[in-house]
């Protein structure tokens, strides 16, 4: 048995700051693909909800503490916010700067980094990927205000509720947390290349299920230039997708088998997008557009 | 143009006469406006500084205690009147602006 010891060196742990926020809008199947850089982000305010006891009681005695489920929930501070997120607040842009407000909101996803410290490090100790998924953003108040002789931004705000989403082996959550000081450097470059985007390779949030297998097993990397990527029939007009072990295709946001597939017609776009099944990650390319 | 430089243009509309942090050894003419770096504001976001503005401390000297320069400055915008002094008969007002 050891003694336990308190504020030893190099165990002064704190946590601060927030940066590197990005925005995902999840495509028509719920993935939360292209990922946008979320710039002047000041606070990220956490406040689950939920979890409250019940106490019932039965032969004159406390017999057991029932516990309702718990809610993730959050407040997002920023000077500013990216143009794709018009559409999670309630705004819609039919034509480039023109937005109509009162209109439907759509989920999105978010990630943001908060530093950890220590008396060794300062805050470069490490840090944690904040991850949150199913985010639904509440009308909030836009207080523009005379400019006077103090000069300030104005900063925005907004409620966030969110709706859980599956995870293997665990009861659905909107978050989830990577501790850069416990998991491989390999690993979470990796993850990290996901979530901030790599050379060809969009930006995009990877569901709790696939971020698991990144962490508990080993990924493959597949490479997507070359023969496995799509190819495309100038003459037909037919996009081919090549069969890829790991790689779910997607056209325009619908899954779609590898092969060929139907001749585009006057006036038609093909986006397609590759995506990484779990266990798996693309490197090289993961989206091309072929226009008729 | 340097925001400096523009604040310089902007207070040459209200009088010819302005000096940025002026050598002692020159000979200034009144009305005057005299103007130098006071202190700076940052706004932060992102784990750093966001947005950064300069503020400069800008004295108008006028030996008319009614002259024009006090009612110009004060509607600068992110002006904000600071006090009012005399010395050897020349009228101080001082204001703060960021710009």
């Amino acid at each position: 048995m050891t003694v336990l010891q308190w504020d030893q060196v190099g165990e002064r742990l704190y946590e601060t700051g927030v940066d590197h926020g990005v925005l995902y809008i999840p495509d028509s199947l719920g993935d939360y693909i292209n990922g946008y850089a979320w710039n002047g982000l000041t606070t990220v305010t956490e406040s689950p909800s939920g979890a409250e006891s019940s106490p019932q009681y039965a032969d004159n005695i406390k017999y057991l503490n029932l516990v309702s489920a718990e809610e993730f929930g959050a407040t997002i501070e920023a000077f500013t916010y990216p143009e794709e997120f018009a559409q999670c607040d309630g705004t819609a842009i039919p034509e480039a700067g023109i937005a109509i407000g009162q209109q439907s909101r759509k989920q999105f996803g978010l990630s943001y980094r908060t530093q950890i410290g220590n008396d060794l490090d300062g805050t470069d100790h490490g840090y944690k990927l904040h991850l949150i998924y199913g985010a639904t953003a509440a009308p909030s108040e836009k207080a523009y205000a005379t400019i006077n002789d103090s000069p300030e931004a104005i900063a925005f705000s907004w409620e966030v509720t969110t709706t859980p989403v599956g995870v293997p082996g665990f009861k659905p959550t909107a978050q989830l947390v990577i501790d850069s000081t416990k998991v491989t450097a390999a690993r979470l470059s990796d993850i990290e290349d996901i979530l901030y985007g790599d050379v060809g390779v969009d930006a995009r949030l990877p569901l709790p299920a696939e971020v698991l297998s990144l962490f508990t097993g080993s990924t493959v990397a597949v490479n997507m230039v070359g023969a496995n990527a799509p190819a495309y029939d100038d003459p037909t007009d037919v996009v081919t997708l090549p069969p890829v072990t790991g790689v779910q295709w997607k056209i325009n946001g619908v899954n779609k088998a590898p092969g060929a597939q139907p001749a585009l017609t006057a006036g038609q776009t093909s986006y397609v997008t590759a995506h990484a099944l779990p266990g798996y990650r693309l490197t090289g390319d993961d989206d091309w557009t072929y226009a008729f | 143009m340097a925001p400096r430089l523009q604040l310089q243009s902007l207070l040459e509309t209200i009088t010819p006469r302005v000096y940025f942090q002026p050598p002692t050894n020159i000979t200034i003419e009144y009305p005057c406006i005299i103007y130098e770096r006071s202190s700076s504001k940052s706004e932060h976001a992102d784990n750093t500084a966001y947005r950064y503005t300069k503020r400069y401390q800008v004295t108008a000297i006028d030996r008319n205690p009614d002259g024009p320069l006090h009612d110009k400055l004060a509607v600068l915008p992110l002006s904000d009147f600071d006090r009012f002094f005399t010395a050897d008969g020349l009228n101080h007002d001082v204001f703060n602006i960021f710009f």
